[in-house]
């Protein structure tokens, strides 16, 4: 296997890929052992979905509040290097310690270390696209700052749908903008690899009696995590359908998970408590409004959690014991919920006016395909295998790569925070074997 | 006296400025003495407004900084370290809280809410006016770290530590290691044998050379602090010499005449005063257990190995860190808890555990041949009138996986699994799925309304109403029935009472942030592995050893510490060691010293955690806080009522 000559060669100890709070904590506890560490984020900023949520169940913390801190810090560390927008293409192993990855970054169309995010751009910018960080609730310009609190908050050029008109160039005052950049590919020489490429949300279109896609007041929790955010797209909570205030929201537990009809046999162990931490919030958001969350059987079974649990059914949230045939639109934008009630046994008709899908946690396959001479194995549910998980829980197929958080299996944040320190530990006694 | 202050009142995105008129508290402080630069931000801690600052900090030359946002415990560190990098000491930053302490606290009174913000933030200007640049306490750190309890959580960590380079002190307070893992069989999850895990440690333990393990050990006194903890550590003896050979060691228990409940096998079988927990154990050494000993002499009789003139040892260990893996206890029910010792066939899971580990082909209890099993979950867990409020995990899933492999290895089972909401998270749920495949009956009941076991005749009868089939009274009769007992933190909790680690609401060792840091806690050096921190399994014991191990190592890596100059400070004139400030220091930190003819307090300022809770007890006021004076603090009360 050769790789090509013209490319720049960069060393580093270690290489991370993926930044989300997995990932975050790795590089951190690496680079605060004095190692060199690389961290890829294919997305324009780093914080992976964490810093996009609104508050965090049980603690009620403020998800932005409590990941800045960790991003800048990330950001900051002298012995972290971040790409953003880039993404590993192959990695090899050449030996013992020995790995060559080829990272591909795509072109920004800005220079970031020059960029104020004075947001001049947005403002110029013609076109309006969906916005992919708000899920699709609003829209965005093509000129656009991903989001507000993102690092590093710096303008980006969504060249797909950019006209080419230059209005961004001229309105930018500090000249940052350029149309000239180009991908560009780089031959990264580390000795250990941390995977934390993180999950996928469970795409409920794959469900077309659930209505998504077909009735507007049908969202995603994600969608409502963003409604709930402190960086909120509306301000307050709204029906998609018409803006129009809810006040009889249901939510449907385990869409996509627990179904082998979708290929998906396993818990996804976090949507029963972010969905219970919702309905809190929204019980605060808008006081009058009445929740429903139609379950099989609630998890709540961390730290904290079923006293969480408890804490919604005595602040008023409606647990009903049933799992939901079919969703059905009416003309006023309503939803009709089909279900079938297992305490009475019987199939029963609801109407709220909105309905929250609790989608579930999927694998991130992509990356086993990037490592080309050794194989990365994957577990039955295709997550990244964990082929020693009494002992060493960090470990993977291939010696010298070890993995962290959701790409091994769903999670929360805490336990994504232990195994991210996991697969810390476990690359630096790999790394210091070498040394020895 | 500061000419050059910047203040910075952020937004938070609308959790302050929804409630707070952020642009009226700028315009309330902007000329306040001192003040060069007021500006509003969306997110203060954001990367671009830290950007901003460390230029306005250096263009314009500042010497003192304010940032009005959330509670220091969140950002105090990050405005420091902003400060720092622009080239000011970071000691020269104030931090006032507008969001915990007025927009969240009066999101009713808006107008209220911005008048007390003005005030805060004066106040907090008024006090970095008068700040003094310090540097911190260097400490050196002994790299070495003490490893307690060598369960799973504990051994894994402290492979880890000696491998990145530590010296490691594993102490275990039984004579044997493995914890509670080297008392479950078959275990989910994995082909491996709980014994086959533990063996699989133990020797990686015992081929680490950086490793010095002590079993029969107990840490009895701690001082010092992180970078230095001084432990003592007492050892008891176990009374043998050498590995004695199987022989002679079954000759000496079986001439021992004591018998006593075997805990081992949790109380469902007896063992000897000299004993192993099962054969070829680690270390593979028995013990006589001097409690229950009558020092009969019988034993040394047929046992050249026995000793009973070793006697218990002290030593005194030097740690950088210490790693607290102490693990849980398994609920113990109470009397009449669903029939628990009322009852004859009704059991805890761990006993069931040790019960299906002693038969082969059949599976029996009390001479009589079980077949039908009601297992009653959550026994101790979820507890609607109890304190353990918390569900304990691992229970849902082990309980069904034990059920499995029973139906799979005796002919003829039956279980009922009397739940309330299975909890089989993330994975694990492939194990309900198949339970119900392989015909196991689930029935459910609410929190409120327990299934009862009641005795009929010579019948054991679990009886419940089942929300599954609309509330309909099933009756099961059982041959066992087992009680799926939660986990409990230890109940001996010296260790966490000597090393002051707090617990939380459910009493288990408490972590500083549940979400971020769940394996550092409020003591410097101390952090926290396994199901000590709250009920976990396996890999989420060794995740969090491993993680804890990190922590640990970086604290001592370096060989240096850097502390908080925030401490107390002693005014020798003006001390007469009278012992109050002793008394109520929460951290040990004061010492009585000699000096100039007279006793007087002494602070250690490594230990001191600058919580100031000795000054007010004071009597001659010889106490004052570095960087929180009370020059400082009347400042800041002038500011918050100029009226008075
Ligand atoms: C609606 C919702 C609400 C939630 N609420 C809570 C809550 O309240 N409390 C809680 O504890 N947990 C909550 N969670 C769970 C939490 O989001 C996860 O535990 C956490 O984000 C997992 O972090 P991670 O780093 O493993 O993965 P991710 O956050 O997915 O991060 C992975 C990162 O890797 C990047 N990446 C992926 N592939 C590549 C590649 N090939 N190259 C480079 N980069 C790549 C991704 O872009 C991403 O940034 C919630 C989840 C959802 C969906
Ligand atoms: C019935 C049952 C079945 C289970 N089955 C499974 C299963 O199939 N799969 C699975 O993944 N998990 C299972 N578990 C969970 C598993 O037991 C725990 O995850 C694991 O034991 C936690 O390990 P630990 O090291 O944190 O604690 P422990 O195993 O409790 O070990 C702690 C160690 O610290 C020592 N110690 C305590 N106090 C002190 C002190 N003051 N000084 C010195 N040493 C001290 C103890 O003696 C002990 O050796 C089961 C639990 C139970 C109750
Ligand atoms: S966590 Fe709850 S909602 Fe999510 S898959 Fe599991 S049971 Fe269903
Ligand atoms: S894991 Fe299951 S049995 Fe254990 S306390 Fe939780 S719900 Fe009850």
């Amino acid at each position: 296997m050769s790789i090509q000559k013209q490319m720049k060669t960069l060393e580093y100890d270690v290489l991370v890929v993926g930044a989300g709070i997995a990932g975050g904590e790795s590089a951190l506890n690496l680079a605060d052992l004095g190692y060199k560490v690389l961290l890829l984020e294919k997305e324009l900023s780093i914080g992976g979905k964490m810093i996009l949520l609104s508050k965090v169940f049980p603690t009620l913390d403020c998800a932005a509040c409590i990941t800045t801190p960790k991003v800048s810090e990330i950001a900051r560390h002298p012995n972290i290097t971040i790409f953003t927008g880039a993404e590993p293409q192959k990695i090899l192993k050449k030996g013992s310690h020995r790995f060559e990855a080829v990272v591909l970054q795509k072109p920004r169309y800005v220079h970031v270390a020059d960029c104020t995010g004075c947001q001049l751009c947005e403002e110029a910018c013609p076109v309006s696209v969906t916005d992919e960080y708000q899920y699709g609730l609003v829209g965005r310009k093509a000129a656009y700052i991903p989001f507000s609190i993102a690092s590093p908050r710096a303008a980006a050029i969504d060249i797909d749908n950019c006209t080419l008109c230059g209005a961004c160039e001229r309105a930018c005052p500090t000249k940052c903008i350029d149309f000239t950049q180009t991908p560009e590919e780089f031959l990264v020489k580390i000795k250990s690899v941390v995977i934390a490429t993180g999950f996928e949300l469970f795409d409920p279109l794959k469900i077309p009696r659930y209505g998504y896609g077909k009735y507007k007041n049908v969202i995603t929790s994600m969608q409502m995590e963003r409604e709930l955010a402190p960086t909120r797209p509306f301000n307050t909570v709204l029906r998609p359908g018409d803006g129009k205030m809810p006040d009889n929201i249901a939510y449907v537990l385990c869409t996509g998970s627990r179904d082998k009809s979708v290929g998906n046999p396993i818990c996804s162990q976090i949507c029963c408590m972010y969905s219970i931490k919702q309905a809190q919030l929204l019980m605060g958001a808008l006081p009058m409004a009445d929740i429903t969350i139609y379950y099989l059987h609630i998890r709540a079974f961390g730290k904290g959690f079923n006293e969480f649990y408890v804490q919604a059914q005595d602040m008023g949230v409606e647990f009903i014991k049933g799992k939901v045939g079919k969703i059905t639109g009416k003309e006023n934008g309503n939803l009709v919920v089909r279900y079938e009630d297992i305490k009475a046994g019987t199939v029963k008709e609801a109407e709220h006016d909105m309905v929250v899908l609790s989608v579930g946690v999927l694998p991130n396959q992509g990356i086993s395909g990037v490592f080309e001479n050794e194989e990365l194995q994957l577990d039955p549910f295709h997550f990244v295998n964990q082929v020693d998980l009494m002992a060493s829980p960090a470990k993977t197929s291939i010696e010298g790569v070890f993995v962290a958080g959701t790409a091994s299996g769903p999670m929360d944040i805490p336990d994504s925070i232990l195994s991210g320190g996991a697969a810390s530990a476990e690359t630096t006694s790999y790394l210091r074997k070498e040394s020895l | 006296m500061k000419k050059k202050i910047g203040v910075y009142i952020c937004h938070c995105g609308g959790n302050i400025s929804d409630y707070v008129d952020v642009e009226k508290v700028r315009q309330a402080v902007e000329g306040d003495e001192g003040v060069i630069l007021s500006k509003t931000t969306m997110f203060a801690c954001a990367d671009s407004n830290q950007k901003e600052m460390v230029d306005d900090i250096k263009d314009r030359e500042l010497d003192g900084v304010v940032v009005a946002s959330c509670s220091p415990k969140l950002h105090l560190l990050t405005f420091r370290a902003v400060v720092e990098r622009a080239g000011l000491n970071k000691y020269n930053y104030v931090h006032a809280n507008i969001r915990e302490q007025v927009s969240w606290a009066h999101s009713d009174n808006k107008m209220g809410a911005t008048e007390k913000a003005i005030q805060i933030v004066k106040a907090a200007i008024a006090k970095v006016r008068n700040t003094e640049s310090l540097e911190p306490v260097i400490v050196e750190a002994t790299n070495a770290v003490a490893v307690i309890g060598a369960g799973i959580a504990g051994m894994r960590a402290a492979i880890e530590l000696a491998e990145a380079g530590s010296q490691v002190y594993l102490i275990e307070r039984e004579f044997f290691v493995g914890g509670r893992v080297a008392q479950w069989d078959d275990l989910c999850l994995t082909e491996e044998t709980g014994k086959e895990l533990i063996t699989r440690l133990y020797d990686q333990v015992m081929s680490q050379k950086k490793i010095t393990l002590f079993t029969g050990a107990e840490v009895i006194e701690n001082s010092g602090s992180v970078g230095n903890f001084n432990l003592k550590v007492k050892i008891t003896p176990r009374h043998f010499k050498l590995r004695c050979t199987e022989e002679t060691l079954q000759q000496a228990i079986d001439v021992c005449p004591v018998e006593v409940p075997d805990e081992f096998n949790f109380n469902i079988t007896t063992r000897k005063a000299i004993y192993h927990n099962y054969p070829s154990e680690y270390p593979q050494l028995p013990a006589i257990d001097m409690k229950n000993c009558t020092r009969c002499g019988e034993c040394e009789k047929v046992c050249p190995n026995i000793d009973f003139s070793q006697k218990t040892e002290y030593l005194n260990l030097k740690v950088g860190s210490i790693l607290l893996a102490t693990g849980f206890d398994p609920y113990e029910p109470k009397k009449g808890e669903f029939g628990y010792g009322e009852i004859d066939n009704v059991v805890t899971f761990p006993q069931f555990k040790r019960i299906v580990h002693y038969c082969d082909d059949k599976l029996v209890y009390k001479g009589k041949e079980i077949k039908n099993i009601a297992y009653i979950y959550c026994v101790g867990s979820r507890q609607v009138d109890g304190e353990n409020k918390y569900c304990s995990r691992y229970c849902c899933t082990a309980i069904i996986h034990t059920a499995i492999t029973v139906k799979k290895k005796y002919k003829g089972i039956h279980n009922y699994h009397f739940n309330r909401g299975i909890r089989t998270y993330g994975k694990a749920e492939v194990w309900y799925d198949e339970s119900s495949r392989l015909g196991d009956i689930y029935l459910q009941s609410f929190e409120y309304d327990p299934p009862v076991v009641e005795k009929s005749g010579t019948q054991t009868i679990v009886r419940i109403k089942d929300m599954l089939t609309i509330d309909k009274e099933i009756e099961v009769v059982a041959d066992l029935v087992v009680l799926v007992t939660g986990m409990v933190p230890r109940q001996d909790n010296s260790i966490g009472n000597l090393l002051k680690v707090p617990r939380g609401r459910d009493n288990f060792f408490n972590e500083i942030h549940m979400k971020l840091r769940p394996v550092e806690t409020v003591i410097d050096g101390i952090t926290i592995a396994g199901a000590s921190q709250g009920p976990k399994n396996i890999m989420e014991s060794i995740n969090s050893g491993l993680a804890a191990a990190t922590k640990s190592f970086s604290l001592v890596n370096s060989g240096e510490l850097a502390l908080e100059p925030t401490v107390a400070k002693v005014n020798l004139e003006a001390c007469e060691w009278c012992g109050k400030c002793d008394e109520a220091c929460p951290y040990n930190a004061f010492e009585k010293v000699e000096t100039g003819g007279k006793f007087i307090a002494k602070v250690n300022s490594a230990v001191c955690k600058g919580c100031g809770m000795c000054l007010p007890v004071c009597p001659t006021n010889a106490l004052d806080l570095i960087g929180l004076t009370d020059e400082d603090v009347e400042s800041m009360i002038d500011a918050l009522i100029p009226n008075i």
